[in-house]
């Protein structure tokens, strides 16, 4: 059980959140972070370069907060965790269930945002999760993982 | 400063260019060729032809990389990278950091991305080289590869002429191995690379300072190389573990996802 954050958890949740929130219009100023190649991210595409190194920041953090939410099952989510508190126990309920949850199809959602008592599902061949009557397709986005809720694969 | 003997006339001059350049920057004058040392360069073109030259090494990294938070404040993390490369069309790599474990594995025809700790892979189709694979990972998928410079320098898509000052600063010693400083600017960029001294212009040092965010943010890396690594093909292709899961990128969707 986690029940409590480290500085480096607590500094990333501030960065996810700080950078969820004014993503791509900040400019070269702020939430950035150095560049790591001469030869990539200079010139014409300098800008969209250093917001996507911003990316490349709020990637490394949701790791934490993804082994915290994710690979530690029955943790507590500390994002919005709506749907899963308690495990909907059944698949026979999630069709009908999936109709009143608030997550909606095509969104995507960050590992710090995925509630807890998820399930990994294989169906055609790639893993899905399960969370009460809420399935997200997990994807790279660049090299971080993040969810997709879909609909019921 | 021969101000006594231009007097007036060159206060007004003077005036009238402080005045001309206080609206920009405080770098007033632009780069010349004066600027750039060809040595300097030179020796990074042999850095680059000699990059080319090797067919298959290892080298391993330690990284510092500063993050800025939104208030300017910089936050230093550590990382440390093992990459095994086969000239055109392979490359296995190991990237750490305090927060990611992702390992990245190219074999000239698919490019599988894992993360070890999350469990999840994903993979997708590949052009034939690294130098093609560098610029699709970017342009499609969003993913660094690391260390790209390697696989960029004495290549076309080195970014020479971005160059606008060069220096050689000296010797310096790596690890025990004796170096030529190099210092270089480029718009939003100084960078500086630390060659390794005699035949083998092995850069063992660069330190990239970004100059336009206010913060300055620095990344720094040290390289360790191994020019006869002993390694067999299958290196570079993913066998994936019982455990780990497969899932998609999100580069490869079309019209889901955003």
């Amino acid at each position: 059980m986690i029940t409590k954050k480290s500085p480096r958890e607590l500094i990333a949740a501030a960065l996810v959140s700080l950078l969820v929130a004014a993503p791509l219009a900040a400019g070269p100023r702020g939430g950035g972070g150095a560049r790591t190649s001469v030869n990539r991210g200079g010139g014409v595409n300098r800008n969209e370069n250093v917001n996507r190194n911003t990316n490349i920041n709020r990637n490394t953090n949701v790791n934490v907060n993804r082994d915290v939410n994710v690979n530690v099952h029955g943790g507590y989510g500390y994002g919005y965790g709506g749907c899963c508190y308690h495990p909907v126990a059944t698949a026979a309920a999630v069709t009908a269930a999936a109709v009143v949850t608030t997550a909606v199809v095509g969104s995507i959602v960050a590992a710090a945002s995925m509630p807890a008592g998820c399930v990994t599902t294989v169906v055609g061949g790639v893993a899905y999760q399960q969370c009460g009557s809420t399935w997200y397709q997990p994807q790279y986005a660049g090299t971080t993982v993040n969810y997709v809720v879909v609909a019921h694969p | 400063m021969r101000r006594s003997f231009w007097g007036p006339l060159t206060l007004t001059a003077m005036a009238a260019f402080a005045i001309a350049s206080s609206g920009g920057a405080q770098q007033a004058a632009p780069a010349t060729n004066s600027d750039i040392d060809r040595a300097a360069m030179s020796a990074l073109e042999k850095m680059g032809y000699y990059l080319r030259t090797l067919k298959v090494f290892r080298v391993q990294t330690r990284t510092t990389r500063d993050e800025v938070l939104p208030n300017g404040q910089k936050i230093q993390r550590e990382g440390k990278a093992d990459l095994l490369v086969r000239r055109p069309d392979g490359l296995r790599a190991h990237v750490e950091s305090d927060l990611q474990d992702r390992m990245y594995f190219y074999d000239g025809k698919s490019f599988t991305l894992y993360g070890r700790r999350v469990g999840y892979y994903a993979t997708t189709s590949a052009p034939a080289t690294l130098g093609e694979l560098v610029d699709v990972l970017e342009e499609k998928y969003d993913i660094d590869v690391p260390l790209a410079d390697l696989f960029l320098w004495g290549t076309d898509k080195a970014a020479m002429s971005q160059i606008k000052d060069a220096v050689d600063v000296g010797p310096s010693e790596i690890d025990s191995t004796t170096c030529e400083q190099y210092a270089f600017r480029q718009d939003g960029l100084d960078w500086q690379v630390w060659l390794q001294q005699g035949a083998n212009p092995l850069p063992r040092k660069l330190v990239l300072t970004t100059t336009d965010d206010e913060a300055r943010p620095e990344y720094s890396v040290t390289l360790t190389w191994d020019l006869a690594p002993a390694y067999n093909d299958a290196a570079f292709t993913f066998d994936p573990p019982s455990d780990a899961k497969k899932i998609v990128f999100a580069g490869d969707k079309t019209g889901s996802g955003r």
